[in-house]
């Protein structure tokens, strides 16, 4: 196991810390007690199997508010709230529950396994594609607040969910696809059965009565296949001749109608040849291409559903405090925040001031200090102090609201990428349109008996089965392998466009860095004691900075007082200390003198009312492979580009910028589309991003990559999502991406050709039906076979 | 070779009543979660000993 890495979560392990328990009899390190507390449970309930299960880390505690998550269940026993999410059925109460930190299906086995020994639980089910848990309870035995703090003790998070009109139309939707599917598939099987004797049969030679049974026999498999199955590519084809904007749809339908068509006319007058296995086969496979595409679609969206949990706020209500719905909330009300919240709504501070945690909106992730009269925007988190705000904006009035129509407008913008084959065969089908008719009327003058055969032949042969499937298949089996790699593809163009990217840009903080702060240097000879006063100081502190300091010995601080935007004061060992920044040292006690030489680091000071005692620089960590793939990309020609919100200074302390072909900097999120836009000569961006701000340029790039820790609303905006959070991933996908063009180059090469060679030989009457069938079949076969190399 | 006559009806008849069920699988939720279902059988539950 990687040393570096903590047992539970995977994150990096911070320099100097050892945290370590023993698990299922090997030594575990951890990068934080969280972590340890949780593996230390889940090891004491006998679920330590969870671990040897799992397929991907777990999530880390730190990052969740567990009194957010606890409140929502006690604003559920409001009773106007309560008959909403809870159905009562006598003493058992039925009730959904959306279920946050499930990252594999080891997760759901965990949760229900600890939450099922319950008592007064009667069953918990958890269903992992979407998230959602259903459980049902005695609430005389058991309350669903222990319920929830019994998963926040393993690291899981519930809230109550209500599924609204547009999740049962998905969940529809989806089913009839997997109908569709199943269908087409089981069609497919038997069809190919069936075909398998009759190629036999035409080289061994077969009575024409078995023969017929076979024909008919596929023709009863197919007929399903093509009449439901393949339902949505005949309407997708309507569409596209009232819209007059061609798409694949359409010579895939004539392709697949066509062929089922004369095959039946073949069928009935007992002539010709049936082509039922090449449809069915044809039909399950672009179904099947398509499906996958909608699961990983509908995955990376499903994140963002905010509006169908029950979130709680604390309203301030005549001088009284009471939960209450955020959903509920209008425009003047006065609400509470706690330390470690987020903001339901925008608003301005009425009381208190506190340092406030933007990076979801900016990306700089350390918080800004605020007071009242200042404005505070919906989604960033209230940092150390409790506050009171006005409510000033609510839902899509709120500023992030704005930030998602910014990018509505940024995704309409986007350049269309054509997709080769859609091209091809949109020319392709015209083409093959037209000379069907000709030789039909050529062949109407020389044997008008056999004038119509002809003509069916010509189409078959030319039919644009190999040609159409060629694209999707070889698309579909590089999304999967992708899929391993941890790069999710959300839309249909990523891999076309990874394969013909010349630019890639990247967000700093989140995305090049770990967003985490490490200890660059101290100026003390005891450095190791200076960490333990540090720690002591900012133990109870949730601001990023404290975690940075990992005590090796503890020490009890008194009286520790938080100053937002400046520091903590606290006495140890009778001694009253401050640490913090300079403007909160300078002017305490005795004046102090400090020249600063690191300018563009964070520093700190720790000093007494006397005198200064240690000056400590922070920085933020790079991510260990950020260098090393930066350097290969830009080996291989690509263009590498920074792109960020924050200040050079601070970009510059853990980057270089020679590393870079542009290095931007102090970018607003509207600046940093702009740029992208106005670079013309780098049309093909891959963009890779995390925050809020980077939301609209991700929109805006041509490919964009979100990380897998990403705000909610870059992930439902970005083409593909790099779970792994390694980005040395992107460029394995650039690899397989751009073999992924060549092998649609090949197959559709094969299917040209194919197609061209046996057009002039049915002209001319040439095609014995049995082989144009065959020929058919196999050049699909091929163009999958060579498509599955990519999956190796 | 005669028996092909009854044999091929029977499989159809098969077929029918195989996708029948799966059908009425996926309409009672079955196929909700691919995700997880796969993987179900690989956790062993000591309770069920």
């Amino acid at each position: 196991m990687n040393k570096n890495a903590c047992f539970h979560c995977g994150d990096l392990i911070p320099k100097n810390l050892s945290i370590t328990s023993t698990i299922d009899g090997t030594d575990a390190h951890f990068c934080c007690y969280g972590c340890q507390a949780i593996a230390d449970f889940i090891r004491e309930e006998d679920l330590s199997n969870y671990y040897q299960r799992r397929q991907s880390n777990a999530i880390n505690p730190n990052n969740k508010n567990t009194e957010e998550y606890k409140h929502a269940f006690e604003l559920l026993k409001n009773e106007d709230i309560y008959p909403l999410y809870v159905h009562v059925d006598n003493a058992e109460h039925h009730i959904q529950i959306s279920v946050d930190g499930m990252t594999c299906s080891a997760c759901a086995w965990l949760i229900e396994k600890h939450i099922s020994d319950m008592d007064g639980v009667e069953s918990m089910h958890i269903n992992l594609s979407s998230s959602i848990a259903t459980l049902i309870w005695q609430p005389s035995k058991i309350d669903l607040v222990d319920i929830n703090s019994a998963a926040n003790k393993i690291g899981y998070y519930f809230k109550p969910y209500r599924s609204d009109i547009e999740d049962s139309n998905r969940s529809e939707r989806r089913k009839s696809s997997i109908i569709k599917l199943g269908i087409a598939g089981v069609g497919m099987m038997q069809v190919m059965m069936s075909a398998i004797a009759l190629y036999a049969g035409e080289i061994q030679g077969m009575e024409d009565s078995f023969k017929n049974l076979l024909r008919w026999s596929s023709f009863f498999f197919s007929t399903p296949v093509v009449l439901f199955s393949a339902l949505p590519f005949f309407r997708a084809a309507l569409r596209d001749i009232k819209t007059r904007h061609f798409t694949m749809d359409l010579p895939v339908s004539i392709g697949i109608g066509l062929a089922y068509v004369s095959s039946v006319y073949a069928l009935f007058t007992n002539s010709g040849q049936v082509y039922f296995d090449s449809v069915t086969m044809f039909t399950f496979f672009l179904l099947l291409g398509r499906f996958l595409e909608e699961s990983a679609r509908q995955k990376a969206q499903k994140d963002n559903r905010n509006s169908d949990e029950l979130s709680s706020v604390t309203l301030i209500k005549n001088s009284d405090t009471l939960l209450y719905p955020k959903s509920k909330l209008t425009s003047g009300d006065i609400i509470q925040i706690s330390p470690g919240e987020h903001f339901p709504t925008d608003g301005v501070i009425i009381q208190g001031h506190g340092s406030i945690d933007e990076s979801s909106l900016t990306g700089e992730y350390l918080p800004v200090s605020k007071s009242i009269g200042d404005p505070v925007v919906a989604s960033t988190i209230n940092v150390d102090q409790t506050l009171q705000i006005k409510v000033t904006a609510v839902g899509t009035q709120t500023r992030a609201a704005a930030i998602e129509r910014l990018t509505q407008r940024a995704l309409s913008e986007k350049p269309k990428i054509a997709i080769v084959a859609d091209t091809i065969a949109h020319y392709f089908v015209i083409c093959v349109l037209i000379v069907a008719v000709l030789a039909y009327g050529v062949w109407y003058f020389i044997d008008s008996s056999q004038a119509y055969w002809i003509m069916v032949s010509v189409l078959v042969v030319t039919c644009p089965c190999a040609l159409s499937l060629a694209t999707p298949v070889a698309l579909t089996t590089a999304t999967n392998k992708l899929k391993e790699y941890g790069l999710v593809i959300t839309r249909g163009h990523v891999i076309e466009s990874l394969a013909s990217c010349n630019h890639i840009t990247f967000d700093k903080t989140g995305t090049l860095t770990y967003g985490k702060f490490d200890i660059l240097s101290i100026s003390h000879k005891n450095k190791e004691d200076i960490i333990n006063y540090c720690a002591a100081l900012e133990e109870n502190s949730v601001h990023p900075i404290a975690k940075a300091f990992n005590a090796t010995k503890h020490l009890q601080a008194r009286n520790v007082m938080n100053y937002a935007g400046k520091g903590v004061e606290g006495e140890i060992n009778g001694t009253l200390y401050r640490l913090g920044n300079w403007s909160f040292i300078k002017n305490w006690g005795n004046d102090k003198e400090y020249a600063s030489s690191e300018e563009h680091a964070l520093t700190l000071f720790l000093a007494t009312e006397k005198e200064i005692v240690s000056v400590i620089t922070l920085q933020d960590r790079l991510r260990t492979e950020t260098n090393a793939t930066i350097k290969n990309l830009r080996k291989k020609g690509y263009s590498v580009s920074l792109l960020t919100g924050d200040t050079k200074a601070s970009s510059l302390s853990v980057l270089s910028e020679s590393s870079f072909d542009y290095f931007i900097t102090d970018q607003t999120p509207e600046e940093k589309w702009d740029w992208l836009s106005n670079k013309t000569d780098l049309q093909h961006t891959i963009m890779i991003g995390d925050g809020l701000n980077d939301v609209p340029s991700l929109a805006g790039a041509s490919t964009s990559i979100a990380m897998g820790q990403s705000s909610d609303l870059a992930k439902t905006h970005a083409d593909a999502l790099l779970l792994s959070n390694n980005i040395s991933t992107i460029e394995n996908a650039i690899k397989l991406a751009i073999k992924c063009k060549r092998i649609i180059k090949q197959n559709l090469f094969w299917a040209a050709t194919y197609n061209g060679t046996m057009l002039p030989a049915a002209l001319l009457g040439y095609i014995p039906p049995w082989s144009a069938a065959l020929g058919m079949a196999a050049s699909s076969l091929f163009v999958v076979l060579n498509a599955t190399r990519l999956s190796k | 070779m005669e028996s092909l006559y009854l044999l091929i009806p029977i499989a159809g008849l098969f077929v029918a009543v195989g996708l029948g069920i799966f059908v009425w699988a996926v309409k009672r939720d079955q196929f909700d979660d691919l995700d997880r279902e796969g993987e179900r059988i690989l956790f062993d539950d000591e309770d069920d000993k």
